[in-house]
Parts: structure tokens; C-alpha cells; sequence
């Protein structure tokens, strides 16, 4: 028994069958820790947003198991595997995948209606986060009224909002420039410093490396490596 | 559940407009069929109320009583006395409006030229004012002026067939109450103008006149009464029949099954209009809704991703379609009230009155408001639409969110 927020044991991912089928990932092992930060990183086809997939509930595996804070997720229904989701994990999505029809401050809000707390708190925790991702001033401009950048520190926020254990992105920054990019990586590093929040990052972006603290390199379905830097 | 409301019916709401084409088209199929359906059974309804107001106020009445035996063979064997001080304190209750006697026998009526059977009805033309619409319907002439007028009213199309006119004279026979051949000649003083086949069939006299005439003493053949609601009819058949129990009194439904088959077949018509409206409506709701969920497929896979179980996403998609729905519902409902007040005066008719003889349809038709039926079917329509809208809700909530994962990388 470890402190590992996420452990995989041996885990598979085979998509298709017989001669059509896929090996996504290959018997891999691996332990997320509370406080890394941790980036994925391999090139396409390597498995990273597959592992991302099972790190958080999103799929579950062919073989092996995978753990999250002590629940195995192949014992769980989809109605424990979202509520898995609501509690312990938050996403960030390449494509910023905010509501749309909802404000900055109703998107983060949503979440924590999901979670059952009262409209005043609710309120409070948005404005909170928001500020906290330098986006004081914006609450109510609807995501079509807020840069990439913005929209990325939204999604950050709204994950970060109901302090769950471990944050997952994937390719967080591909659809940003580079000097909003940088401030991207130097907030979600913030955040990991100050808030001891958990992140892992799937990413082929040198900048976004420079900051990990830990180096999981894919390739083929298999961890080819992972260094622990500094 | 109310937390749950609270929570997505404002998204649902936001939701609605994402595509304002798309909720316009579905609003109008929803409103236009609901409209249709309120509107058609309003229209129905008068159309009905109409035809059976027009049968009814001709010479039927909501009642009759007769002597046991009299409509099996009507004849002057088969009349009665006229009312007792039981019956005529029975008749006096005040569900009923009026009521009057009548002299009904077969007869035959000859001109110079045609001879042709008909029934003579002996009437006291003061009562007869307020159980029958004839006395008004005179367009010749004029109408009798008391029990002992010995002059006839007749119908147009009648005088036409025996090419007599107004102050002619006509023979009219049957069989006296003695047994014998009855004969007389009559004037001619009016001629009165309803439907063809009444106008051949029955000619008019004064009830003491035709006594005399047929050689009776005060015999009379029916008491005919008007009730003005319906729902006093069986009540005042029962009591009627009560003090009266060796003679046969019947309701309008009785004396006139047709009639009574067309009103039921007219309430019951609605709701085969009904069944096809909804299932235009359903193939609509379904269409739009499936494309609606469709096109959103990455987002309901997100928003499970965000830790949302499946059933809130069925509760939030159905929540779509009931506001979709009851929005509809309550434009179709405002459509239909304004569409029956604009007609409430009364839609005229009368530019069809030789059809509409042909079907005794009244020639001018007043839809009502009728709140009941209004709360019934959009309820109806409401409820179905959102049932129907559960198919494409289920298919949201079973959206995989790593498929949503897949298609946002």
C-alpha cells in the first residue's frame, strides 16, 4: 500500500480485435504521487492521452488495474466512475471544451453545482478562482468573448475549483501562442508550488517540459521512461 | 429533484437558443399542431351544438310523451288525454324551459293537381312559439293565430309539389276518430321555410281545429318540452317518467338515434385528429431533438467528463424538450383562444345552407372556449411530446465521455 494518488498495475489497452486490434498501451506501472508534476510526453501514437484516459475514469483498461486515491476503477458503475470524476480529478482539454452557453463565472460554477454547494459559496470560490488565474474583471464574458488564453485559464480554473487530487491535460498548450503559452505553464506550475496540487501533463511542448518535475517519456504503448528532475 | 431543476433549467433554457432556427421550427410544429387540434375541436363542438340546436328547435324538443304505443303506430287510436294535474305540475319544474301539446296524426294532403301523404300537426301556436322554431320561419304569409285557426301553414318546397300557393285551398283526409274517412278543405295562410324534408312532411293547423277536424274531443298526441342544459335531461326524464308511468316519455337521443350517433361520432372525431396531429408532432419533436443531441455528442461526453452521471444528462436534455414543449404548448394555446375569440360572434354558414340542409348542420356556428378540453389536450400534447423526447435524451446521457476526450484532441 502506497500514497499513490493514481497507481497502474500492469495495464493494457487493446482497441479492435484479431488482426485489427490495437495495442494502445502495454502492461505498464506506473505511481502519481501527490505534488508532481509531472508531463506525458511521446510522440503520436505513443499512448499518452489513452493513459490519460484511465489516469482519469475517463476509460478503463483491457487488462491490469488501475487505482485513484484507493478506488479501483474496474469495480465501479458510470454513475461511481463520474462521481470518481467530480471528486478527485480535474481536466484541462487542448480544445478548452468550456460550456458555451454559460459565463466564465457559470462555467466554474457548474462544477460546484455538480458538487452540491450553496449559490453564496458557489459565487465566492468562482470569484476566488478566477483571480487566482489573473482573470479578475471577466467573470461574465461568455467563452465566444475570451482569447484561447483566457479560455484555457477558465478550463484551469473550473478544474482546479473543486480541489481535486490530481489535475490531468492534455496537450493543454497546442492551441496556444507561445507567450500565452508560457504564462499558462507558469500558472499551472504556480498552482502546483503554492497549492501543492497534483498535475499531469500531456504535452510535446519543450516549454511546458522545462518546468516538470518529473519526465514520463512513452513509446509504443510502453513507459520507455521516467525520470524524477531535480 | 427540486435542487436538480433548480440547477439545469436555466442551462436548458441557454441551451434552446444555441440554435434559434432549429427551436423556432419545432415551436411552430408544436403551437400549429396544438392550435389545430384546440381550434378543430372548438369548431367541432359548435358545429355539433349547431346541428343539434337546429334538429332539435325544429319540432323534436329535448323531450316528448306520448301514449304507450303511439310511435310504434301513431294514429287516432293511439292518442292520449291531455295532461293531468300530476303531470302538468311535473311539467312546471323549472329545469324545463316550455313545453306544449300537439295533435299529430298521418294524413294526406291533396291539391288539384297532387295528392301526398303527410303529417297534420294540430298545435297551440302561442306555445308552440317557445318549443319550435317554425312559427318564425314563416316567409309567406303568416302563421296560425290560435288552438281554433282552421287555415294551414305548409311548407315552400311542399306548396311547390302540389302547385299550390298562399290562399288556396287543400283537402286534407285521414281517419276520424269514429273510424271513418275525415275530409275538410283548408286555407292555405302560410308557407314556412326550413329544410326540404320537413318542409314535404308536415303541415300545420290549430290543435283545436284538427280535434274538430278529426272528430275528437280533446285528445292530443305529444307534450313536447325544451330543457336548456344538458345535464338536467336524464333528471327530468326520470321524474317525468315518475309521474307518468303508463306513458312513454323519451329523450331527444331516443326519438332521434341518428341525431344522437352523429354527436357522439363528432366528440369522438377529435381525438382522431388528435392521434394524427401527435404523430406528425412526434416525428418532428424527434427529428429536431436527435439532430439537436447529435450535434452536441462531444459536449455531453465533456460534461460527463466533468463528473455529470448519466442521468443528469437525460434529466437536463428532457428538461430542453419540456420547456421546448410547454413553450409551444402554451403559443399553440394563446393561437387557439385568439382564434375562437375572433369567431366568437359567429362564423356564417349560410352561403352553404342547401349542403348543410342535406347534413342538418346549423347554418351559423359559434365556437366556445372551453377550458376543460383546453388543459386536456395541451397537457395531452405536453406530456406525449416529452415522452417521445426521452429517446433522444437517453442517447445523450449514453454518450461515452473518452469518446468526447477523443474528438477535443
Amino acid at each position: 500500500m502506497t500514497d499513490a494518488i493514481v497507481s497502474c498495475r500492469g495495464v493494457s489497452k487493446i482497441f479492435g480485435s484479431g488482426e485489427l486490434a490495437v495495442h494502445a498501451l502495454r502492461e505498464v506501472d506506473l505511481e502519481i504521487l501527490p505534488g508532481d508534476f509531472a508531463t506525458l510526453a511521446g510522440p503520436s501514437g505513443s499512448g499518452k492521452t489513452t493513459l490519460l484516459n484511465m489516469i482519469g475514469a475517463l476509460d478503463t483498461p483491457s487488462s491490469g488495474h488501475v487505482v485513484i486515491d484507493g478506488q479501483d476503477l474496474g469495480s465501479l458503475s458510470k454513475a461511481q466512475l463520474s462521481d470518481l470524476r467530480l471528486n478527485k480529478v480535474g481536466f484541462v482539454f487542448q480544445a478548452y471544451n468550456l460550456i458555451p452557453v454559460l459565463s466564465a463565472r457559470e462555467n466554474i460554477e457548474f462544477v460546484l453545482e455538480l458538487h452540491g454547494l450553496e449559490r453564496g459559496e458557489r459565487r465566492q470560490r468562482a470569484t476566488d478562482i478566477l483571480r487566482e488565474v489573473g482573470l479578475e474583471g471577466m467573470e461574465d464574458r461568455r467563452p465566444a468573448q475570451l482569447s484561447g488564453g483566457q479560455q484555457q485559464r477558465v478550463a484551469v480554473a473550473r478544474a482546479l475549483v473543486s480541489r481535486p487530487r490530481i489535475v490531468l491535460a492534455d496537450e493543454p498548450t497546442a492551441n496556444l501562442d507561445s507567450r500565452t503559452t508560457g504564462e499558462l505553464v507558469q500558472l499551472m506550475y504556480r498552482l502546483n508550488r503554492e497549492m501543492g496540487t497534483t498535475f499531469v501533463i500531456g504535452t510535446h511542448d519543450p516549454r511546458v517540459m522545462e518546468h516538470s518535475k518529473r519526465h514520463i517519456e512513452l513509446l509504443d504503448g510502453r513507459i520507455a521512461s521516467d525520470e524524477r528532475i531535480g | 429533484m427540486m435542487n436538480t431543476i433548480r440547477i439545469f433549467a436555466p442551462l436548458a433554457w441557454r441551451n434552446l437558443w444555441r440554435n434559434p432556427r432549429r427551436t423556432l421550427i419545432t415551436l411552430v410544429v408544436v403551437s400549429v399542431g396544438l392550435w389545430s387540434v384546440l381550434a378543430f375541436n372548438s369548431f367541432l363542438n359548435a358545429w355539433t351544438q349547431a346541428s343539434k340546436d337546429t334538429t332539435l328547435q325544429l319540432l323534436l324538443g329535448q323531450g316528448q310523451i306520448h301514449a304507450a304505443g303511439y310511435m310504434d303506430d301513431p294514429g287516432v287510436e293511439t292518442l292520449m288525454p291531455p295532461p293531468s294535474d300530476g303531470l302538468l305540475k311535473a311539467l312546471g319544474d323549472k329545469r324545463i324551459n316550455a313545453w306544449a301539446t300537439r295533435l299529430v296524426v298521418p294524413s294526406v294532403v291533396q291539391s288539384e293537381y297532387k295528392t301526398l301523404p303527410v303529417m297534420i300537426v294540430g298545435v297551440d301556436p302561442k306555445a308552440e312559439g317557445r318549443v319550435s322554431s317554425i312559427p318564425g320561419k314563416v316567409v309567406e304569409g303568416r302563421y296560425l293565430n290560435g288552438p281554433d285557426d282552421d287555415g294551414v301553414v305548409i311548407g315552400r318546397h311542399l306548396a311547390e309539389r302540389l302547385k299550390t300557393g298562399l290562399g288556396r285551398r287543400v283537402i286534407l283526409m285521414s281517419q276520424g276518430a269514429d273510424g271513418l274517412l275525415a275530409e275538410q278543405s283548408f286555407d292555405v295562410v302560410g308557407l314556412y321555410d326550413v329544410d326540404q324534408q320537413t318542409e314535404d312532411y308536415y303541415v300545420f293547423t290549430g290543435r283545436t281545429a284538427g280535434q274538430k277536424f278529426l272528430r275528437l274531443k280533446d285528445e292530443i298526441a305529444e307534450i313536447v318540452f325544451t330543457i336548456p342544459k344538458d345535464q338536467d335531461l336524464a333528471p327530468v326524464i326520470r321524474s317525468l317518467k315518475a309521474v307518468a308511468p303508463d306513458m312513454d316519455v323519451r329523450s331527444w337521443k331516443q326519438l332521434s338515434p341518428f341525431l344522437a350517433a352523429t354527436n357522439s361520432f363528432m366528440s369522438g372525431f377529435i381525438y382522431i385528429w388528435l392521434s394524427v396531429v401527435f404523430t406528425l408532432m412526434a416525428i418532428g419533436i424527434v427529428n429536431t431533438q436527435l439532430m439537436a443531441v447529435f450535434e452536441r455528442t462531444h459536449e455531453f461526453g465533456l460534461l460527463q467528463a466533468l463528473g455529470m452521471k448519466p442521468r443528469l444528462v437525460l434529466i437536463m436534455v428532457t428538461m430542453e424538450s419540456t420547456l421546448l414543449i410547454g413553450l409551444g404548448v402554451l403559443i399553440g394555446m394563446a393561437m387557439a383562444a385568439a382564434s375562437i375569440w375572433v369567431t366568437s360572434d359567429g362564423i356564417d354558414l349560410s352561403g352553404f345552407a342547401r349542403g348543410l340542409e342535406l347534413v342538418q348542420g346549423g347554418q351559423v356556428l359559434y365556437p366556445k372556449f372551453d377550458a376543460g378540453s383546453f388543459v386536456l389536450f395541451s397537457l395531452v400534447i405536453w406530456i406525449l411530446g416529452i415522452v417521445v423526447a426521452l429517446w433522444p435524451a437517453r442517447r445523450a446521457s449514453k454518450c461515452s465521455p473518452v469518446e468526447a476526450m477523443r474528438m477535443a484532441t
